[in-house]
């Protein structure tokens, strides 16, 4: 079938908007992005971030000759050592003003160093100006990431050079502002590289700055100075299936780059494409994906795109994550086995037995505890990050009260169950059921497994790991002085002693720690080594 | 009127040109972006013959772009034709000392149809194929877009009837002329960018890279360039 753009770096700048398809919520969004305030914009990979961001800048463009627009890519860097902190930092520095200096050469604000070849230097003295010293500051971060210099951090410009440079260039050419785009904040893996993005993000705040940023959900370590709700507009960027015009945009998406044939196909088979966009569940990439492998678009053909995307290389690509992210790797494959051999049958047999009763309901949807160990959590977070599920809600009431988190399926990934999907899809549809989904309480059975993850014979044994298990337990931020205290009476003084222990181990041996404290105790140490594993 | 008076006259008018081009500040920024682009890359290449010929190909470009703005349209168009030769050329001597040598002593000239040639020029899938082995499908898309650029450029050059028709030779402001420059000079440079990526690109290491930062920028959308830069 015809070529789908997949990715929005494959699109020119000049075809974006003849290609954008924008509903009210993204309009919304734009709306953010368009303004003052920073922004965070969540969505898991394929969502559009980069192509509504792309929009926004855009539309900036066209409209406002007030402000400049920079996109920021970050890319990976094997040239960044996870040792040095503050190499990161100095890195997205560096990249973020390169960006900058390029747009304002673009745009015409600025020359570069060419000109030395055709001015004679005594006119091309520019020693003094503006540009020179935002040049020079990126000289200084370029160098000092490099490692060509040996980093003397006090000689580095500080955050504050950095602004009153963007403030003059703003000045001397009649500017309300710079917005900064960073697309794939992707250093999504590593704890630290997060917070120090955030860091940057908000130490770049200036009434001449705004900054907005695509994450993605597994985004969580914000960092000690940078609080979602108080530091900018947290977006989701999401897509949900039972939305009215969810479809119709979804057809739109696919006409902006469907040749005539395709379009009529798709008028002809709406019931067939109406399969195919809510199996993506909000997913154009997916969608763009399936429709692209399609030999016809006839029901055998979607039956077979149907099962062999969504029950195998959608599950494939999660576990080549694993590869890409050795650290992750057990987490990654435990969360595959979880979702893929408990969750889903529960919820297919859900399903089922709802069936054979007669009554019209079906999910596909499921409920975690909110207290469930922190490997089960940080492995369903992975999965949210390649789009498998998607957290709906947090905080919702279960079984006796209790407390937990409200997860989706891909549809695609239960309805690919089915023997013929696109003939079950509509019924399927129209019973599904938000209000119904099967629990995992905070002990569940399925969860066996999850706790080796984190076993000490199963981590790759280094000195960093030596130094972090023998650091003290007083620096367990989610731990209270009370509980530290009680862990300290029985001689568990770091987070070795704590991670030896079982939760049984900890009840039985601490007097006033029962179940639940027992599970916060051991999920604060396992979020430290959560953390190391992934830097 | 002396002779005097008649160039004063025609550098007035030149001027009048001038100032209104200037205006064009977006544009002229977009076009000096990408000269610069081709500057930096040239700073990077390790031969120092090689990188003295991207070099004046990228002051070249810059020449062209003043004879745009004083309004110097045919000249404009004719220096733009030769910024890609040269650029193209730069390329090729590069895989060919022994010809970049005679061309340097003056004893070749450069030929546009062995820098173009499908079989063995610079955007030929066996220069791609020795170079940038994952570029190999991109070349012809640009080999063609160059060919087709240099036979317009060419039609100032050789004063093709057309060119005079709808431009006449009076020194007035031609937005036409303009943009169709802008045109133009997107592809030379691109070419000529994507010609220096496609030699050099594999043979610098990650530390170069990072700092041609432009590349995966101008290039997004070939998504081989955008791999070897570090962006999925």
């Amino acid at each position: 079938m015809s070529e789908f753009y997949l990715r929005t770096e494959s699109i020119k700048q000049s075809d974006i908007l003849s290609l954008s398809v924008v509903n009210a919520a993204d309009r919304g969004i734009l709306d953010i992005l368009k303004s003052n305030e920073p922004c965070l914009l969540e969505g898991s990979r394929g969502t559009g971030k980069s192509f509504l961001m792309r929009v926004a800048e855009l539309e900036l463009e066209a409209d406002d000759n007030s402000c400049v627009t920079v996109f920021v890519p970050f890319n990976m860097s094997s040239l960044i050592s996870t040792e040095d902190d503050l190499q990161f930092y100095h890195w997205m520095m560096a990249k973020t003003l390169k960006y900058l200096l390029n747009k304002l050469r673009k745009k015409g604000f600025i020359v570069s160093s060419l000109t030395a070849n055709l001015l004679s230097n005594d006119i091309n003295n520019t020693d003094d100006r503006v540009d020179s010293s935002l040049k020079e500051i990126v000289n200084l971060f370029e160098d000092s990431y490099k490692g060509k210099t040996s980093v003397n951090i006090s000689a580095l410009p500080d955050i504050e050079d950095v602004k009153e440079a963007i403030q003059t260039i703003c000045e001397e050419n009649n500017l309300d502002r710079i917005i900064f785009f960073f697309d794939e904040a992707a250093h999504v893996f590593r704890p630290e590289q997060q917070r120090q993005f955030f860091s940057l993000f908000k130490d770049l705040r200036s009434p001449y700055i705004t900054c907005n940023a695509a994450i993605y959900p597994g985004v969580t370590h914000f960092g000690d100075s940078f609080e979602p709700i108080h530091d900018c507009v947290y977006k989701r960027l999401e897509r949900s299936i039972s939305d009215p015009d969810y479809l119709q945009y979804f057809k739109d998406i696919v006409f902006k780059q469907s040749d005539e044939n395709l379009r009529n196909d798709i008028e002809r088979q709406r019931e067939l494409f109406n399969t195919l966009a809510l199996a993506s569940g909000g997913n154009p990439r997916m969608l763009l994906r399936t429709i692209q492998d399609l030999p016809r678009l006839n029901a055998s053909g979607v039956n077979v795109i149907m099962k062999s995307f969504y029950r195998s290389q959608i599950w494939s690509e999660h576990t080549d994550l694993g590869e890409k992210y050795r650290g992750h790797r057990a987490v990654i494959d435990w969360g595959r086995d979880f979702l893929e051999k408990s969750v889903i049958p529960r919820v297919e047999e859900y399903n089922n037995s709802r069936k054979e009763k007669g009554t019209d309901e079906s999910t596909i949807y499921f409920w975690i505890h909110k207290d469930a160990p922190e490997s089960v959590k940080e492995a369903l977070r992975l999965l949210t990050y390649t789009g498998i599920i998607r957290k709906v809600d947090s905080s919702v009431r279960a079984t006796r009260s209790e407390l937990g988190v409200r997860y989706e399926i891909k549809y695609g990934c239960m309805l690919s169950l089915e023997s013929n999907p696109q003939a079950e899809s509509k019924e399927f549809y129209k019973n599904l059921s938000i209000k119904k989904f099967p629990e995992f309480g905070k002990n569940h059975i399925a969860y066996a497994g999850s706790e080796k993850l984190l076993k000490r014979d199963e981590l790759q044994y280094e000195e960093s790991l030596r130094s972090l298990l023998q650091r003290p337990i007083d620096v367990l931020v989610a731990l209270t002085p009370w509980q530290k205290n009680k862990l300290k009476s029985v001689e568990i003084k770091t987070i070795e002693n704590l991670h030896n222990y079982t939760e049984e181990s900890l009840i039985e041996k601490i007097y006033g720690v029962g179940p639940a404290r027992a599970r916060v105790m051991k999920n604060a140490a396992a979020a430290e080594l959560l953390e190391y594993i992934s830097g | 009127m002396d002779i005097q008076d008649y160039f004063t006259q025609l550098n007035t008018e030149s001027q009048t040109v001038f100032n209104q081009s200037i205006l064009q500040k977006d544009k002229l920024g977009k076009l000096h972006h990408l000269s610069s682009c081709v500057y930096e890359f040239s700073g990077f290449i390790h031969d120092p013959q090689e990188k003295i010929i991207l070099e004046t190909v990228s002051t070249q470009l810059e020449l062209s772009n003043y004879n745009l703005i004083l309004g110097l349209y045919r000249q404009a168009f004719s220096s733009l034709r030769l910024a890609l030769e040269m650029g193209l050329a730069a390329i090729y001597f590069s895989a060919s000392k022994l010809e970049l040598h005679e061309w340097l002593d003056g004893r070749m000239d450069i030929k546009w149809s062995k820098l173009i040639d499908e079989d063995n020029g610079v955007l030929s899938k066996r220069f791609s194929k020795a170079f940038y082995s994952d570029l190999v499908d991109e070349v012809e898309s640009y080999r063609s877009k160059a060919i087709i650029v240099y036979r317009k450029l060419s039609e100032y050059v050789h004063g093709n009837n057309e060119t005079w028709i709808d431009g006449g030779i009076k020194l007035v402001y031609k937005e036409d002329f303009f943009d169709r420059y802008c045109d133009f000079y997107r592809i030379v440079s691109e070419t000529i960018l994507f010609s220096a990526v496609c030699r050099y690109a594999k043979s610098f290491d990650e530390s170069e890279r990072e700092s041609l930062q432009f590349l995966p920028e101008e290039f997004s959308h070939i998504s081989k360039i955008r791999e070897l830069f570090g962006r999925a």
